[in-house]
Order: structure tokens, then C-alpha cells, then sequence
């Protein structure tokens, strides 16, 4: 009968010398690296380039619009700018962007594990995120595509753009995302520290885990209508245009299957952490756990079922537009259950107002609004003038922008320490998260206004009366840019001279916090033992410090 | 708690799992996972055939009659004997017998073989008559506006599925190979395991092609 | 054998669900030569590849004897394809021809004669 282990507290090793980021310092050693934490690194320098790419792309646009008539661009070039910027807004940064970036970095950690259950298919899913990067690159270098990032049928198998190289690069991008969920479902099932039961989760894992479970169903099916659309152009296969005897709804019904779960890729990820942001800065325990776990379950299952509320005035059945209204308002409720979670939290707590708590509270306000104009946009009467104007632009950057952008920014400050080991300037955090506020209401609140005016969106030309209003959109664009830039250069600063950073800085009780700033190559030097849970902020930090010795030497003779 | 015996040294633990058991329960997780991603990709030509096929229910019909129904059924009676080859492969190498597990495996090999030559019989009788996938169609004999969208939709799913085969022809052959140089054994097979899913799931997949396109009566 | 993962399969079973199987596979060609009235042709078709695909599953790959796991994540698989095909074909199936919507409104007011 064995005895059980005794319990040791293992306390964290502050300002550590060695870490996961200096520990080989070769090129070599990052280029084929396995370790999560470099990664997620990797991804998160990735992400933020395109970032900036999709943004200047996104600033070409609203300069053009700055007058009805030509600017600077002709109406084919404005054609292929908004596709890009789509494109590579979705596919090259939002959807890795909290996953594959903040989750590769965190996800073992927060699980108490040394990595990843498939480390070396980690690495091979930020190549072929490279890889199918490179052909969208390809693609624009020989002029991009015009068609819009849902490269609708038949418009997109006879136009004379780039569409194979564009289409084949997302195909590809798809795979890094399949490999992403994969990972992260098997880890979370079957890599948990002892005592680290289902219940005592970060709520960022459970958001992980729902978003790979999306990842994992959704994005076959954009791999095989996207692999269609390349055999309509190539072989003229004739399943979607109609000039050979297709349906074109037919093709929607295949692209919207994805692409509508794909936007619950890129918000419960967010949702995720929000959780830990506003348990953290409210020092009180998160209300209604449960609720807010199965809602991210719930959200991604009934995801699935409403897809066809991008196609009311496409064609299809009266019957599967009723449904899809209906089933679009009930998805709203895991989602409202989660805001009123968050709202609750904060009641009677002792709210500390550090920059990342800033981002959660506008993220508060600002996807509240996004997610409300979705449910006016479900609703079918509504709809019918709405779609395809700006009513819905403004919609989906409050829930991508003002949602996923502001809780990346949020996470990207509030674990900044833990994987630079550098404090930013907390002072200039804070303006330029108002900054960028007030930068994006200006942005993208005329463009409700001017949508429900009836502004179509993609369009070119636009008539006299929008003019007011394209124009103060225009010049939020500008705020915007001011403000991202003014992130990019505290952090750039923090990197060079910012203050060493604590263990803890933020006194969180999830296992990423018990370890030392940067973190340590393998995580953990000792196997933990948790016995509580994650925002149990009364228990004194030692208790989330325990562990077992757990009897390997970590030699580096494993290359990592 | 760790499965490993006496006579066989732990050196395919990676680190970051705790013992062998957790390292092959993930494997097979993992695949079981890609196998879901694998359903919901072919999936999407399944709801492509039937959307079409409940538009034009006479199409299919008719245009099925231009499938070899012999050809077909050998080649579901092929792919069946080939699980079981696979399945005793990998038996052989949960028992410590190399020699058998290549004897299983090469028979694999050889059933999938005979699976792609009798495709590429169907396929180039096919092609004899004008019956290509889109814009190259120019078979006249079924007097159908769009029976050159039920041959794309034959040729993308069986072709598809053919690819699979290829790759699997691949993949059991470089099992071959690492079995000769005495890679795995009782305690380590798990390669063998897995791949044993994705042939089965090429299996599975090929067991609901046969009826829905062959033998639409 | 210290965990059911590592279970190996009786060589009986192998091949007794071979031999479904072959039975299975004589079975549905024998259907396809009986006439069935359409949608049930479709039904016993697709149910006895179901079938088959089940042996396939449980016995040849093991989910028999496995972890609950990988059987819910087969599972879903499959829920979430008919919801896929089930939720299309409530639009492809429904379709009204544009000829039947303009039957069904109602009469243009006559012109006024100035």
C-alpha cells in the first residue's frame, strides 16, 4: 500500500537568471524549438505584424473614403484592399491571435503541465500558419483578389484574380488551426495536475477548450469548400455557379458553416479572458463559475446552428430563415448569462483599476453594444434593410474589434510580466487604452448611423449626405492608429528598460502565477498540486504552491 | 504504474508525460480528433451529394447505372480485408511478433494496391466514354441537363478518397520499414495503433461511398 | 494488461466481425436489387452501411474496449454532420419557385385611366 506523497510548498524563484527565453539563445534553438512558451511567442510576434499590415490596409480604405468620388485609388484597387484586409485580419491575426499565441504560452502552464501533448505538432502548426501565410503573400504580390474575404460564387470562380493562391492560402492556414484545437483538447483532457478537477479550471481554459472544439469540427468543412471552389475554377466541377448548373446559396450554406462557429473562435477565447481579468482586478471570486463554463459550451454547440443568418436575403427557404432567426436569438443567452457573470463579479469587490482591468470594463461596453446590433441584425424584418451595409461593418467590429482586439490587449498587458519579466509603463498603458476608445467609438459608432441610412458596405462611391459621417469615421481611424502605435512603443520600451517583474504582480492564484517571471524552460521544477481554486483570492499564496518532487533531473541535453 | 516491463527500456517516454500510459491514451486521443476533422471535411461532399441527389433524384438514378457495381462490391470486399489485416498487424505487434505484424502489413499494402488498380480501371473506362469531372464532360448517354454534376461530385468524393488510400499506402509502408528495424514491441506501438485508426476511418468512409453511389436502384 | 488501452483484441472477434462484415456488404447489394419505395430504399441502405461502420468502429478500432472519450468524440462528429446536412436541406428542400410566390400575391390595384 503506498504512503501518499508529502506536500512541499515550492516557492517561485524571483528575478530569475536563467529562463525559457535565455536559456539557448541560438537561432536554431527558436527556429526548431518545441517549448510551448516559444511558440506562443513566435505566433504572438506573427499575429502582431499582420496586425499592423490589415490596419494600414484598413487606414488606406478610410482615406479613400474621405470624399464620395476617387481619391488616390480606382474602384478595382479599393476592391482588392477591403478583401485583404479582411483576409488577412481574419485568418492571419484574430483567429490565432488569442489561441495560438496567448493560449500556447499559458494553457500547459495554467494546467500545471511542461507542455503540450504533442509539442514537435506545435511547432509543424506555426509553419504551415507560415506557410500558408507565404501564399497569401503570393496572392497579393500578383495583385490580390477582389471578391471579399467570403469569396462569394459565381463572382469567384470567374474572376480573373488571384483567387487559387488566396483560397489555397487559407486552406492551408486551416490545418494550423485543426493541429491548434487538437493540441489543446487532448491536453486539457489528459494533462491536468493532480487535484486539478474540471471545477477548479481557469474559465480561460474552458474558453480554450470550447474554441478547440469549435476549431476541430468547423474548420474541415471551410478545408473542403474551399478545396471545392479551387476544382470550380480549375475543372469547372459546376456545384455552385449556376452558369453549369450549380447553386451559389449552396456555396454559401458550405462558407458560412465555418465561418459563422469561426467568429466564436475568435470571441470566447476573449470571454476567456475576461474572466480572469475582472476576478483578478475585482480580488473577488468569479460569480456563477459554472454557468459561465457551460455557456462557452453551450455557445460554440448552438454556433453551429445559426450560420444562416448571413444569408437572409440570399435566396434560401422562408423555413430555414425563421429557424435561423430563432436560433440566433438564442444565442444570445450563454453570451448575456456571461456579461451579467462579469458584471456580478465586480459587486462589492475591490476593484483595482490597472490597465488590463481597463480593457475588461470597455470590453464590457463595447461587446455589449456589438452583441446587441447582432441580435438587431437577427432579427428578419430588420435584416432585410440592414444586410450588407454598414450597420453591419460597425456590428462585427464592436464584437471583433471592440471585443476580441480590446480582451487580446487586455491579456497581452495583464501577462506581460510573466513572459518578459518586464513591468510597461503602467501610466502610458492607461492613455493609450483611452485612446484607443475614444478612437474606436469615433471610428465605427457613425457607421451604425450611416448603415441603417442605407450606406451599402465594399462600396466605392457613396452619395453627398454620407459624406459627414464617412469622414468623422475617417478621422477615428487616425486616433486609432495613434493609439496602437503608442502601445507598440511603451511595450518596445518596457522590453529595453522596463522594471523586473514579480512572481505575482497582480496577486493571481492560477498555477501561471506561482512560478517565477519569465518563466522557467520546462514550467515546473516539481509536479503541483492544487487544491483550490482559481480565484480563491482569501487562501494565502503558499497553498497554491504546493507540489510533489517529481524525480527527474532537467538536464538540457533535450534540445527544446 | 508505468506499462513498461522489465525487458523493455523506457526511452520513447517524452518528457512532459508522467508515464507511457498517458502518452499513448494522448496519442490516440489526438487521432480520434484528426479522425473527426477527417468525417467533417468528406462530410461536406456528403451534403453536397445529397442536396443534389434529393433535387434530382431521377439524375442519380440514371447516371448510377454507368457505375460498375462487381468493381465496387470487390473493392468494399478489398478494403474490408484489408481492416483486418491492419487490425491483425497491430495485434502482432502488441504480442511481440515483428514478423507477423510485417506479413499483416505488407498485406495491407497489397489489398490497397488492388484497390487503386481496379479504381484505375473504372476511372480510365470512364474516361473512354467522355465521362470527365466538369467542363471536360462529353458523354452523351444520359439524357440529364446535369449529369456532369453527379460524375463531379463521383470523382471529387472517390477521389478524395483515393488520395486517402495513397497516402495510407505511404504511411504503412514506412510502418513496414521501422518494424524490420525492431521499433516496436509490446510496449511501444503506438504508430501502428494509430495508423490502424486512420485506415480504418479510409475504410469507413469508403463503406458509405459504395451504396450511395453505386447501388441507387 | 495493467490498463484497457492496451487491450488486445481476441483473434475470434477479429474475425467475426470480418464476417459481419461480408455478410453486411452481401446484404446491401442484395437490397439495392429489391425494390424498396423511396425514402425507405434510402433508409436500410444508409442503416446497414451504419452498420457496418459501427463493427468497424467498435470492434476493428477498438472503441469497444476503450476510453469513453474517443467514442463521444466519434459521436459528435457524426451529430454535428446531420446537423450539417439536416440544417441545409431545411433551406434546399424548401425552396418555393419564384412563379409560386408571384401567384401568391395579391392583385395589383387597377391603373387609373387620366
Amino acid at each position: 500500500m503506498a504512503t501518499l506523497p508529502v506536500l512541499k510548498e515550492y516557492p517561485a524563484q524571483e528575478h530569475p537568471e536563467t529562463h525559457f527565453l535565455n536559456h539557448d539563445k541560438s537561432l536554431k534553438s527558436w527556429l526548431l524549438t518545441v517549448d510551448h512558451k516559444r511558440i506562443g511567442l513566435m505566433y504572438l510576434a506573427s499575429v502582431i505584424f499582420f496586425f499592423f499590415v490589415g490596419g494600414v490596409l484598413a487606414l488606406a480604405l478610410r482615406l479613400e473614403l474621405w470624399e464620395p468620388a476617387r481619391n488616390f485609388m480606382d474602384a478595382d484597387t479599393y476592391n482588392r484592399i477591403f478583401t485583404l484586409h479582411g483576409a488577412v485580419m481574419i485568418f492571419l491575426f484574430i483567429i490565432p491571435s488569442i489561441p495560438a499565441a496567448l493560449g500556447n504560452i499559458f494553457l500547459p502552464v495554467m494546467l500545471g503541465a511542461k507542455d503540450v501533448a504533442f509539442p514537435r505538432l506545435n511547432l509543424a502548426s506555426f509553419y504551415i500558419y507560415v506557410g500558408g501565410a507565404l501564399f497569401t503573400l503570393y496572392s497579393m504580390a500578383h495583385g490580390g483578389i477582389d471578391t471579399g474575404w467570403t469569396f462569394y460564387t459565381p463572382y469567384s470562380t470567374t474572376s480573373g484574380s488571384a483567387v487559387i493562391s488566396m483560397t489555397f492560402g487559407v486552406f492551408v492556414m486551416g490545418f494550423s488551426s485543426i493541429l491548434t484545437g487538437m493540441n489543446f483538447i487532448v491536453t486539457i483532457h489528459k494533462m491536468r495536475a493532480p487535484g486539478l478537477v474540471w471545477g477548479k479550471l481557469p474559465l480561460f481554459i474552458w474558453s480554450l477548450y470550447a474554441t478547440a472544439i469549435i476549431q476541430v469540427l468547423a474548420t474541415p468543412v471551410l478545408a473542403i469548400t474551399l478545396l471545392l471552389l479551387i476544382m470550380e475554377r480549375t475543372l469547372g466541377i459546376g456545384i455552385f455557379d449556376p452558369a453549369l448548373g450549380g447553386d451559389p446559396v449552396l456555396y454559401q450554406h458550405f462558407f458560412w458553416f465555418y465561418s459563422h462557429p469561426a467568429v466564436y473562435i475568435m470571441i470566447v477565447p476573449a470571454f476567456g479572458i475576461i474572466s480572469e481579468l475582472i476576478a483578478t482586478f475585482s480580488r473577488k471570486t468569479i460569480f456563477g463559475y459554472w454557468a459561465i463554463a457551460f455557456s462557452s459550451l453551450a455557445i460554440a454547440f448552438i454556433g453551429f446552428l445559426v450560420w444562416g443568418h448571413h444569408m437572409f436575403t440570399s435566396g434560401q427557404s422562408e423555413l430555414s430563415t425563421v429557424v435561423f432567426s430563432f436560433l440566433t436569438f438564442f444565442v444570445g443567452l450563454p453570451t448575456g448569462i456571461k456579461i451579467l457573470n462579469w458584471v456580478a463579479t465586480m459587486y462589492k469587490g475591490s476593484i483595482w483599476m490597472q490597465s488590463p482591468m481597463l480593457y475588461a470594463i470597455m470590453f464590457l461596453f463595447l461587446f455589449t453594444i456589438g452583441g446587441l446590433t447582432g441580435i438587431m441584425l437577427g432579427a428578419l424584418s430588420v435584416n432585410i434593410h440592414l444586410h450588407d451595409t454598414y450597420y453591419v461593418v460597425a456590428h462585427f467590429h464592436y464584437v471583433m474589434m471592440g471585443g476580441t482586439v480590446f480582451a487580446f490587449l487586455g491579456g497581452l498587458h495583464f501577462w506581460w510580466p510573466k513572459f518578459t519579466g518586464k513591468m510597461f509603463n503602467e501610466l502610458q498603458a492607461k492613455i493609450a487604452a483611452v485612446i484607443l476608445f475614444i478612437g474606436f467609438n469615433m471610428t465605427f459608432l457613425p457607421q451604425f448611423v450611416m448603415g441603417s441610412q442605407g450606406m451599402p458596405r465594399r462600396y466605392y462611391g457613396y452619395i453627398e449626405q454620407f459624406q459627414t459621417l464617412h469622414q468623422y469615421s475617417t478621422v477615428g481611424s487616425w486616433v486609432l492608429g495613434v493609439g496602437f502605435l503608442l502601445i507598440f512603443w511603451y511595450l518596445v520600451q518596457s522590453l529595453r528598460k522596463g522594471e523586473a517583474a514579480p512572481s505575482n504582480p497582480w496577486g493571481g492564484r492560477s498555477l501561471e502565477w506561482m512560478i517565477s517571471s519569465p518563466m522557467p524552460p520546462h514550467n515546473f521544477d516539481y509536479i503541483p498540486v492544487v487544491k483550490h481554486g482559481p480565484y480563491d483570492y482569501h487562501q494565502p499564496i503558499a497553498e497554491f504552491r504546493l507540489g510533489i518532487d517529481d524525480g527527474h533531473s532537467h538536464t538540457e541535453t533535450k534540445a527544446h | 504504474m508505468s506499462h513498461t516491463d522489465a525487458t523493455h527500456s523506457n526511452s520513447h517516454l517524452q518528457h512532459h508525460f508522467v508515464d507511457s500510459d498517458q502518452q499513448f491514451d494522448s496519442a490516440k486521443l489526438g487521432m480520434w480528433l484528426f479522425l473527426v476533422t477527417e468525417i467533417l471535411f468528406f462530410g461536406g461532399l456528403f451534403v453536397a451529394y445529397i442536396v443534389y441527389r434529393a433535387w434530382n433524384p431521377e439524375l442519380f438514378t440514371m447516371a448510377a447505372t454507368q457505375l460498375d457495381t462487381v468493381m465496387g462490391g470487390i473493392n468494399t470486399l478489398v478494403l474490408i480485408g484489408s481492416s483486418l489485416t491492419m487490425a491483425l498487424a497491430i495485434r502482432a505487434a502488441q504480442t511481440d511478433n515483428p514478423s507477423a505484424s510485417i506479413k499483416y502489413l505488407a498485406s495491407t499494402v497489397a489489398l490497397a494496391f488492388v484497390f487503386m488498380v481496379i479504381k484505375y480501371f473504372e476511372y480510365t473506362h470512364k474516361f473512354e466514354l467522355g465521362i470527365y469531372p466538369g467542363e471536360a464532360y462529353s458523354f452523351t448517354g444520359i439524357d440529364h441537363p446535369k449529369a456532369h454534376i453527379f460524375f463531379s461530385i463521383y470523382y471529387m468524393m472517390t477521389g478524395l478518397h483515393g488520395i486517402h488510400v495513397i497516402i495510407g499506402i505511404g504511411i504503412i509502408t514506412w510502418l513496414i520499414i521501422k518494424t524490420r528495424n525492431g521499433a516496436f514491441n509490446s510496449s511501444y506501438y503506438t504508430p501502428v495503433e494509430i495508423t490502424g485508426l486512420y485506415w480504418h476511418l479510409v475504410d469507413i468512409i469508403w463503406i458509405f461511398l459504395f451504396p450511395l453511389l453505386y447501388l441507387i436502384d | 494488461m495493467s490498463s484497457s488501452s492496451h487491450h488486445i483484441i481476441p483473434l475470434k472477434v477479429l474475425f467475426a466481425t470480418a464476417g459481419a462484415l461480408l455478410v453486411l456488404t452481401g446484404l446491401t447489394v442484395a437490397v439495392a436489387y429489391i425494390h424498396i419505395p423511396t425514402p425507405f430504399n434510402i433508409i436500410v441502405a444508409i442503416g446497414i452501411a451504419v452498420a457496418k461502420a459501427v463493427c468497424v468502429a467498435a470492434f476493428f478500432m477498438g472503441l469497444y474496449w476503450d476510453k469513453k472519450i474517443n467514442t463521444i468524440a466519434l459521436l459528435l462528429s457524426v451529430v454535428f454532420l446531420t446537423l450539417m446536412v439536416g440544417v441545409t436541406l431545411l433551406d434546399t428542400m424548401f425552396r418555393e419557385k419564384p412563379s409560386d410566390i408571384y401567384n401568391k400575391m395579391p392583385a395589383p390595384p387597377p391603373t387609373t385611366q387620366m
